[in-house]
């Protein structure tokens, strides 16, 4: 294929064809991958879909305590396609947070946090963090009581921060009640975020194509088993995303009121506390995990590291035995165990706080650490108990492969030490 | 495991019983053609706007139920077309008889769960007390008066005449929280017929590019 003049003009200056061959046309990928390995390439999509429809919204949204509650609904009722816009952004988010948590999911089942895929895991988890707080400050842009109430509930927790609580809390506001100050900070802060999102998906990327996609077999494949991301992957890919717009189009066409809470439908008013805070459904399962703890203090630290737990997978999993839940009946069954737990825990957190409810939560709250907690064991032993009981021929070839450059590497490094003490 | 799942699900299923205390919405079926939105934008322009606005909906947004020109004209006297809808009574004066300023109409099919449902249930949940007077089923201690005197009627043709209306009502309250749902509607059925061949193509052609890798 002769290149377009332009083309040669620009790669003999920029590495453009290059980039194009080596990162997309001819990446290779590994043939087994399923259609989990989909929900990445559709997060970026939606990434993509937030900051399009929400650059228009901008356009005509007001961040003021006085006027964004009705400018929604000029949006809603006036501007050409607002209402699309709108729906298509609003539900935009409760689809960012459904893939992002397929995503994770994906990777805890097959274990790909492990080596040599840790940065890509904690790129990810900085990538949820940012997440959160964009659809946090989002929420509180429509105006309405849920935006207002749950703001307000959400910035007084840092009020537990110790020493300076208070401080920190007008700080954030930028005032002593959420006001007019915290509604144009977080427009700001909003409309940026999804900008620095951008950059750490760009590392996550980078981070990707240097270490490759695991598979859900967990073994590395043999060369010929690995095949270019065009047109393979790209059109599996495209057949995912045509499932998850159908599903999406259906809420944003048909039900796109499913994700708002219809007290969001009243404007914001300081002085009416409504009877039920409730936060957006992808927040339930840590809400729940704050209110099972008592002490404010401690429901924060708990809330924190429900969250931030998820950072030391790699190395709570002590397991050498690759593929994740694969060949491991153990480890798999926890991981259901996990998900059972987020489903109530979603559920508690949704409910007012009954004594009943609080009990529940609490038991839930428990066994969500208790799984972290008792991993390192659990894996250890499971991983002995599978060597006795043996495992596929492939999958011991590739802990002793492991093991042996480990081994290479480990007295490479010790030759390198004495070398060095040998010249001093 | 197992023991688990089940526990879990036995004591959820049980706990949602627990929850569930308000009464149940009427299940009513809404029509939103214009003729009945049309009936339904009377009442409560001629009704229900004697205490509640309707600041959302402006006087030309009726010209898309059915109203003419002139009647709209009639309706905003010297205010302009793009005028919201204010109650005829003022906000102070509501508020000093009834204790709070009724809440605006335009968004509350939106702002309570089940829409027109709700607001057609409200008003059939009037009724009368042994001592004679009129509570609220659904919102007890309601500080709305039983405006439509529900309480107290007794023949069921008159009762059969306000349940009709009342679906109008609901229907164009619905309309005045989301007006464009029925161009909403009609263009998402063309958006996922659209998905879908193209959905089918894809999966055909990724189905024939990895034909040659199984
Ligand atoms: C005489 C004045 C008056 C009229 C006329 C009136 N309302 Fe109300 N309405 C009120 C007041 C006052 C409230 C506030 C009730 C409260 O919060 O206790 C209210 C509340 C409501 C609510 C909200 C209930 C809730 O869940 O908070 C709805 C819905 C409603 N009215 C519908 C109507 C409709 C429909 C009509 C016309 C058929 C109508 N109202 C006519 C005075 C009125
Ligand atoms: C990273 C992805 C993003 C997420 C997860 C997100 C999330 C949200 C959420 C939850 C809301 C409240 C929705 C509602 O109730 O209507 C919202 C509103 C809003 N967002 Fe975003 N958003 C993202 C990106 C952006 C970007 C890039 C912009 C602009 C550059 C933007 C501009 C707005 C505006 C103007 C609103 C208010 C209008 C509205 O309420 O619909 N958003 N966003």
């Amino acid at each position: 294929m002769s290149k377009h003049p332009v083309v040669q003009w620009i790669d003999r200056r920029f590495p453009f064809t290059a980039f194009f061959k080596h990162e997309l046309t001819e990446y290779k990928v590994p043939r087994n991958l399923s259609y989990w390995w989909n929900f990445g390439f559709l997060a970026g999509f939606v990434l993509v879909l937030q900051v399009v429809s929400g650059v228009f919204l901008a356009m005509h949204y007001k961040p003021d305590a006085q006027l964004a509650f009705a400018s929604i609904e000029h949006i809603m009722r006036d501007v050409n396609y607002g209402w699309l816009l709108r729906y298509m952004h609003s539900t935009g988010a409760s689809a960012f947070f459904v893939v992002i948590y397929i995503h994770m999911a994906r990777t805890l089942y097959y274990g790909s946090f492990r080596a040599p895929r840790e940065l890509m895991w904690w790129s990810g988890q900085v990538l949820l963090l940012t997440l959160m707080a964009t659809a946090f400050m989002g929420y509180l842009l429509p105006w309405g009581q849920m935006s207002y109430w749950g703001a307000q509930v959400i910035t007084n927790l840092f009020r537990a921060t110790p020493f300076i609580g208070d401080q920190v809390v007008v700080w954030l506001r930028g005032d002593f009640v959420v006001g007019d100050a915290t509604l144009n900070r977080f427009f700001v802060l909003h409309f940026f975020f999804p900008f620095l999102i951008f950059g750490i998906v760009g590392l996550h990327l980078v981070a990707l194509h240097f270490v490759r996609s695991s598979n859900p077999s967990g073994i590395n494949l043999k060369d010929e088993d690995n095949i270019s991301l065009h047109p393979y992957f790209t059109f599996k890919d495209l057949f995912g995303l045509g499932i998850f717009l159908l599903i999406f189009c259906g809420f944003v066409f048909f039900y796109p009121d499913f994700f708002i809470e219809p007290d969001n439908n009243i404007p914001a008013d300081p002085l009416k506390t409504p009877p039920h805070i409730t936060p957006e459904w992808y927040f339930l399962p840590f809400y729940a995990i704050l209110r099972a703890i008592p002490d404010m203090l401690g429901g924060v630290v708990a809330m924190t590291l429900s969250i931030l737990v998820f950072a030391a997978m790699p190395y709570l999993d002590r397991s050498q035995i690759p593929g994740g839940s694969r060949y491991r009946p153990f480890y798999r069954a926890m991981f259901w165990a996990f998900v059972v737990d987020l489903s109530v825990l979603t559920y508690v957190g949704a409910q007012p706080a009954t004594d009943e409810m609080a009990l529940v939560g609490r038991i839930a709250t428990i066994i969500y650490f208790s799984l972290f907690m008792v991993l390192p064991i659990i894996s250890k032993r499971e991983e002995a108990w599978l060597f006795v009981r043996g495992l596929p021929q492939e999958v011991m070839a590739m802990i002793a492969g492991e093991k042996e450059s480990d081994r290479r590497k480990r007295s490479m490094d010790r030759r390198k030490t004495e070398r060095r003490q040998g010249e001093e | 495991m197992k023991k688990i799942i089940s526990l879990t699900g036995g004591l959820l299923i049980s706990l949602t019983a627990l929850a569930s205390e308000t009464p149940p919405l009427l299940d009513v079926e809404l029509q939103h053609d214009t003729a009945t939105l049309r009936q339904g934008a009377d009442v409560v322009l001629n009704v229900c706007a004697g205490c509640h606005s309707l600041h959302y909906l402006k006087y030309r947004d009726l010209l898309e139920v059915g109203f003419t020109q002139a009647e709209v004209d009639g309706l905003r006297g010297q205010l302009e077309v793009t005028a919201t809808i204010a109650a005829m009574s003022p906000p102070d004066m509501l508020k000093e008889t009834y204790g709070v300023v009724p809440p605006d109409l335009s968004l509350i099919a939106k702002a309570r769960k089940g829409g027109g449902r709700y607001v057609y249930t409200l008003f059939n949940s009037f009724y009368q007390r042994p001592d004679g007077t009129v509570d609220n089923h659904l919102f007890p201690n309601i500080r709305m008066p039983d405006v439509l005197g529900v309480a107290s009627m007794t023949d069921p043709a008159q009762k059969k005449e306000f349940q009709e209306s009342m679906r109008k009502v609901a229907a164009f309250l619905e309309w005045a929280a989301d007006p464009n749902a029925a161009e909403r509607r009609g263009m998402g059925v063309y958006v996922l017929i659209y998905l879908f061949i193209i959905t089918l193509l894809f999966w055909l052609m990724k189905r024939r590019i990895w034909s040659d890798v199984h």
